[in-house]
């Protein structure tokens, strides 16, 4: 329950709605326990002899009007607590999302993208099921057993202790053998995870299991699995199929008492008839109370552990923020400076080591290197997706852990290697960073990246729909919309992490020198595989295991002879056996 | 399998195509389905049984009381009767449900009434359906009904035991036999459930049994067009929907149709008239049922497609947020993350709406349905047409009327799902098995390993030619390597080798004969693969390297492990030849993995060996240790290698250079290095480094 407590500010802001919710149910089953009374009422009069046509249109308007209450209050409680608690689902999964874009990236790293859906829907929805129907259940159920018990003592305190005898015994039965259906059900689900796994290792594996000839032992594997499902399964089916029927005869048992002893009762006098009808009404209305029991439980069992599953998340905290001092009214103009900085992503494993570099406003950087060498996580630390130690990365001469965050992304335009785009227009997405699309700039940005013709002929032009259900970019056109999605915000520096690698040369070409235009007076960072990329850059470094290995411009680097000659070396054979 | 991405498409609820198809699966277990409808047809009668003996209960004993009493002394009691009746001060009284009291004409009959809780003996019978008093004068009860008049003896409890002990008993009887009926259905209860999940698990059983060996033997290039986790959800959850159709519609169909039979019979053979009057609600139920039926679908369907919208979209924004954050766009991406979470939460009120109506509507119903009973059946049991019980079942019956209706269409939604299933299901059923075994196979028998590609053509989609014109000759024992660029059609003449495709023109030949003559399996079995990317199967080593093949002995793998060199590393690990691995293999590393494929391999001992080289990067140890087993494996085999490796290059008999699907090169490596053509090339490009690199960075 302590886990909940996440839950209170909602709570509390609704608990008007829980409250009356509550009393809703309560009057709901008030009205319910009438109606025994009255059908109880009828047969005495019946048996007095007395009733005539206007009491029995008395009684039957009166059970028109009770159920109409009962109708009423029902609607409701569902619309107070149901409705409550779809509110609280809406609430918990709006705070699970903000709180997930406050983590930084390592935090992604470690998270599977599947793990933390299964929290945004099957644990938010336990919550939603502990604080809806479990809460109604647990309240219905008791308030219900209660009264009826009490009305039943008011009538004759023997019969309902007598016909009270099987109820322990069901409530025995209903928790334990809950438990025992709720077991075997694990299994059955994890007799079907097992079976999917087969599965799906054997079609992921199915050239292998070709190769080797192996489909009638898969086919003898698969049946095994496919047997285990079949028997957990069974299993499950006994528990069940004692249970259902088991609860009914120890529900009857007490109608078994009622006829046997009550109606003895009447016939000596004891009782009244009507007493015998409502008795037998009233102990219908037990029945299904006891078996929420084992609902109830489970419920919030299952509430529970879900809701400490969402609270770890929630409760983790980003290693990025704003330190206290950062200043306010820092004019980013485009200078970086690396001075001896060494990071790793673990300890004792630096991906980067004494890197010394000034890149001067205006000018454009080029770093290349083998895959791995460490030349993403430079502009990772540029963008501060991870912390540099203090003393050692400076923009402006600032530190930039005393820059705002927020102030220091704004300024800088980022292309990264992956080219994700979201599943909206292109329009949409090139004016990623703006809350309205102005369509001048959209088409600029797209002329200078070199995909305005391509946007054109898409059927829906700039409002096309990228993604699933919308045209299929191809590699370079998504790069190179997503180079316009950075241009477009007039940033200080410009970075682009690789992503010219799926446009052919002549488009490469026509894309750097407008961006020499756009990019004068700013700051810009190139990372390519392409020497061709990079060739004209001011300044050209060459990373190799996290360490520089040679800088300098694109003639100075080919006269030093080291790896960026090889590398240059080898494209231009590359080109040969291309047009080989 | 996290499938938020797959939107629920639902289409009609009845397809009579797949429905027949569907009962095809279902026909050879007809016997258990009829046993269990037969049991369903006494489990309602039991169901039924209960309002029926408080009935009897009520109407023949409990309220037998005022049947006339034959009042006998013992001169005027016939010898043949003293065995019945109670006797109540010296008299015996008989009541008339024991003997025919128009026999006995010259008897004074007594009567039990009655009134207020208590019980009086009069000294005659008056008609207790019409309204009577008691009254209490000098200690004296007088009894008036109309004229009548009768002075009422009170009965006490001592009393009321003697005159009415027969009926408590048969009442307790009654009770037992309500138990002993009880106890009946338990058992037929069990069965029924049993036998029915079992048929239905047997018949998804099959059905997958049918659905995988049915994939299991389509061709690669299904693989290549079908994600493997769609597939998957196709065996696994698709075929897991039908299973609620065989039984909760197939069967239960029944339940509900028998007791809304069982219930209407029951109530016209107690009384016509007032079983039509409780009709009178029927169509009520029906049209708000169908409504809220329309009604719920659509807003059941509104939620569902919000929720998949909103899914994606969280999904989208967590592989997104490197993006988001980098662009400082997180409220923007908030704001339309709340508007799709606030359009999912009306949809869900509006499907709360539906339901928190409609439930209510029905009790209201329902509550007619009583009120209408109670009016017409009261007003008869004040007639004196009926007897009280009567009444009292009917008001229980119908409470238990509604139930089958709500249950009936709620399978609409089981069938609509299990159609849609269905439909997935058989269209993977439909699909060609693509590559087959010629009617009559040749055998390959002792392979001698000669291989001939003449005049092959081949593409993976039409019109898109991967392999042009391809001519050679690998003879028996012979090496070759092929090389060439990615993309030049290396990895295709592998697959084309073991008729993992169909070419489109020419022909393969093993010793001379055509593949396509060949029995698939036959010809696989024949050649031992090694791919790049080595595939691991959950289990341990052991079963990896014997792939679960009983006869491949543990002495065996262990021969194979330590010829390929792989027996070094595995006895290194914490359980050996018993250490578990994983599908995705982690623990090991990329050459490890590479060693333990050529176990594997050479485990089945092939005559030809076909060998796509790994590039992952591989520690210089184990490099030399896979050298060394690469050279031993190939050893009196004719091998085909993707290569990558100069060292295997060089020690190859021939090599192959392909460009753009194209046979460019063809000879050994001294030949072709001093050609200077594009093996040249490629051999600067690639395999150079090998050499330079080294050099060039120390």
């Amino acid at each position: 329950m302590r886990n909940f407590k996440t839950l209170w500010p909602f709570l509390r802001e609704h608990k008007w709605m829980y409250i009356c919710g509550l009393i809703w149910i309560l009057f709901t089953d008030i009205f319910q326990l009438i109606t025994p009374r009255i059908l109880g009422n009828v047969t005495d009069s019946f048996q007095d002899g007395e009733i005539g046509f206007r009491g029995l249109l008395l009684y039957t308007l009166m059970i028109i009007g009770i159920s109409l209450g009962v109708a009423i209050f029902r609607f409701l409680w569902r619309w107070f607590i149901i409705g409550t608690s779809r509110k609280l689902e809406y609430h918990i999964r709006n705070k699970f999302f903000a709180h997930l874009q406050t983590l930084s990236i390592n935090f992604f790293n470690h998270h599977k993208t599947g793990d933390l859906m299964a929290h945004a829907t099957n644990d938010i929805n336990s919550i939603r099921m502990a604080m809806g129907p479990g809460l109604i259940f647990a309240f219905d159920s008791l308030f219900l057993s209660i009264v009826t018990i009490s009305i039943l003592l008011s009538i004759n305190v023997k019969l309902t202790l007598l016909s009270l005898i099987p109820m322990p015994f069901l409530i025995l039965i209903v928790v334990k053998v809950g438990k025992l259906i709720h077991k075997r059900f694990r299994t059955v689900q994890d007799a079907f995870a097992k079976l999917s796994d087969r599965i799906q290792e054997n079609f992921a594996g199915i050239r292998v299991v070709k190769a080797f000839v192996q489909e009638d032992l898969e086919l003898k594997r698969f049946t095994k699995s496919n047997q285990y499902n079949l028997d957990t399964n069974m299993k499950l089916v006994k528990v069940i199929g004692v249970f259902h029927p088991l609860i009914e005869i120890f529900a009857s048992l007490g109608f078994v008492i009622i006829i046997g002893y009550g109606g003895r009762l009447v016939m000596l006098g004891d009782i009244s008839l009507g007493d015998f009808i409502a008795f037998y009404s009233y102990l219908g209305l037990m029945t299904w109370p006891i078996m929420a029991i084992g609902r109830v439980i489970n419920i919030f069992q299952r509430g529970a552990a879900s809701m400490e599953r969402i609270n770890t998340i929630l409760f983790e905290r980003s290693e990025i923020y704003d330190y206290s001092d950062i200043i306010d009214d820092h004019q980013i103009q485009g200078k970086i400076e690396f001075k001896n900085l060494t990071f790793g992503y673990t300890k004792n494993n630096p991906v980067l080591k004494n890197i010394n570099l000034t890149i001067e406003k205006g000018q454009t950087l080029a770093i290349v290197g083998r895959t791995g060498c460490g030349k993403t996580t430079l502009v990772n630390l540029l963008l501060r997706l991870f912390n540099t130690k203090r003393g050692q990365l400076f923009i402006d001469g600032v530190d930039i852990n005393k820059i705002p965050l927020a102030f220091l992304r704004q300024n800088i335009g980022y292309v990264p290697q992956d080219n994700f785009l979201f599943s909206t227009t292109i329009n949409e997405n090139i004016s990623f960073s703006f809350a309205e699309v102005n369509q001048e700039q959209v088409e600029e940005a797209a002329r200078v990246s070199q995909i305005y013709d391509n946007i054109k002929d898409f059927p829906g032009g700039f409002d096309t729909l990228v993604g699933e259900r919308g045209v299929t970019l191809s590699g370079g056109q998504k790069q190179r919309s997503s180079i316009a999605r950075a241009i477009i915000k007039d940033p200080r520096i410009l970075i682009l992490d690789d992503s010219l690698s799926a446009v052919d040369t002549q488009t490469e070409e026509k894309i750097l020198q407008e961006l020499k235009k756009l990019m004068k007076n700013r700051t810009s960072i190139i990372i390519s595989h392409r020497i061709s990329t990079i060739k004209d850059a001011d300044h050209i470094i060459v990373l190799e295991k996290g360490e520089i290995l040679e800088q300098g411009t694109h003639e100075e680097l080919l006269k030093n002879d080291r790896l960026y000659n090889y590398l240059y070396q080898k494209q231009l054979l590359e080109d040969k056996l291309e047009s080989a | 399998m996290p499938n938020f991405h797959e939107e629920e498409i639902l289409g009609k609820a009845y397809d009579s195509r797949l429905m027949k198809r569907l009962l095809k699966y279902a026909k050879p277990f007809w016997v258990y389905f009829l046993i269990s409808i037969i049991l369903l047809l006494f489990i309602t009668g039991i169901q039924l049984a209960r309002p029926y003996l408080i009935k009897i209960a009520i109407d023949d004993h409990i309220n037998a009381y005022n049947r006339p009493y034959l009042v006998f002394d013992n001169q005027t009691l016939p010898d043949d009767l003293d065995e019945m009746g109670v006797i109540y001060n010296d008299k015996r009284y008989i009541r008339s449900d024991e003997i025919d009291i128009t026999q006995f004409s010259g008897v004074p009959q007594n009567q039990i009434i009655y009134n207020k809780g208590k019980y009086y003996l009069i000294p005659g019978v008056i008609d207790t359906d019409n309204s009577f008093t008691v009254e209490s004068i000098n200690n004296q009860f007088i009894v008036k009904s109309g004229d009548i008049e009768y002075t009422a003896v009170p009965l006490d409890g001592t009393v009321l035991k003697v005159f009415r002990e027969k009926d408590a008993n048969a009442v307790y009887h009654l009770a037992i036999f309500f138990l002993c009926i009880l106890l009946g259905g338990f058992v037929l209860n069990f069965g029924q459930v049993y036998i029915l999940q079992w048929t239905g698990q047997k018949i998804i059983f099959n059905i997958r049994q049918e659905l995988f060996t049915h994939l299991e033997k389509l061709s690669l290039s299904f693989f290549d067009s079908n994600p493997v986790g769609r597939l998957v959800t196709r065996v696994a959850n698709d075929i897991q929907a039908l299973n609620e159709m065989y039984t909760d519609v197939l069967v239960n169909l029944f339940k509900d149709i028998f007791m809304l039979a069982g219930i209407l019979i029951v109530m016209f053979q107690l009384n016509p008239k007032l079983a039509l009057y409780s009709c009178a609600v029927l169509p009520l139920v029906i049209i708000s049922t169908v409504i809220f039926r329309i009604k719920a679908r659509q807003a059941y369907r509104r939620v569902r497609v919000r929720l998949a919208r909103l899914n994606a979209n969280i999904a989208e924004n967590i592989s997104g947020m490197k993006i988001v954050q980098i662009f400082n766009q997180e409220r923007k991406k908030f704001k339309e993350f709340d508007n799709i979470n606030q359009s999912y939460f009306a949809a869900t009120r509006q499907e709360l709406m539906a339901y928190s109506i409609f439930r209510p509507t029905m009790e209201v119903i329902s509550s007619l349905g009583l009120a209408t009973v109670l009016w017409f059946g009261g007003g008869e049991v004040i007639r004196g047409h009926i007897q009280f019980g009567v009444l009292f079942a009917f008001i229980s019956y119908i409470q238990q009327f509604f139930r089958p209706i709500l249950d009936l269409t709620e399978k609409y939604n089981i069938m609509q799902s299990a159609m849609a299933s269905s439909e997935r299901i058989f269209l993977l059923l439909d699909e060609k098995e693509g590559i087959s075994n010629p009617a009559q196979v040749e055998k390959l028998g002792q392979t001698q390993g000669l291989i001939q590609f003449k005049d092959v053509w081949f593409a993976y989609n039409e019109g898109e030619w991967v392999l042009k014109n391809l001519n050679f000759t690998i003879n028996p024992g012979e090496t070759v390597a092929f090389v060439g660029a990615t993309g030049a059609g290396k990895s295709s003449i592998i697959n084309l080798l073991s008729r993992f495709y169909d070419i489109q023109k020419g022909q393969i030949l093993v010793d001379n004969k055509d593949i396509k003559t060949l029995d698939k399996s036959e010809l696989r079995s024949k050649i031992g693969v090694v791919l790049q990317d080595v595939f691991l199967f959950t289990g341990n080593i052991k079963s990896n390297i014997s792939l679960g093949n009983a006869n491949i002995t543990d002495k065996r793998i262990r021969e194979v492990a330590r010829y390929v060199n792989a027996d070094q590393f595995i006895s290194n690990l914490a359980k050996q030849y018993d250490e578990p691995v994983t599908e995705r293999g982690s623990t090991l590393s990329a050459g490890q993995r590479q060693l333990l494929a050529f176990a594997r391999t050479l485990a089945y001992n092939p005559d030809i060996l076909v060998l796509d080289e790994a590039t992952a990067n591989i520690d210089t140890e184990t490099e030399i240790l896979i050298q060394d087993a690469l050279q031993r494996l190939i050893k009196g085999r004719t091998t085909l290698i993707v290569a990558h490796r100069l060292s295997t290059i060089q020690h190859a008999d021939k090599i192959i250079v392909l460009h753009k699907g194209e046979i460019r090169e063809m000879g050994n490596h001294q030949e072709l290095l001093a050609k200077e053509g594009l093996y040249h090339k490629l051999y600067q490009l690639q395999y150079k480094e090998e050499f330079d690199t080294e050099a060039e960075l120390a």
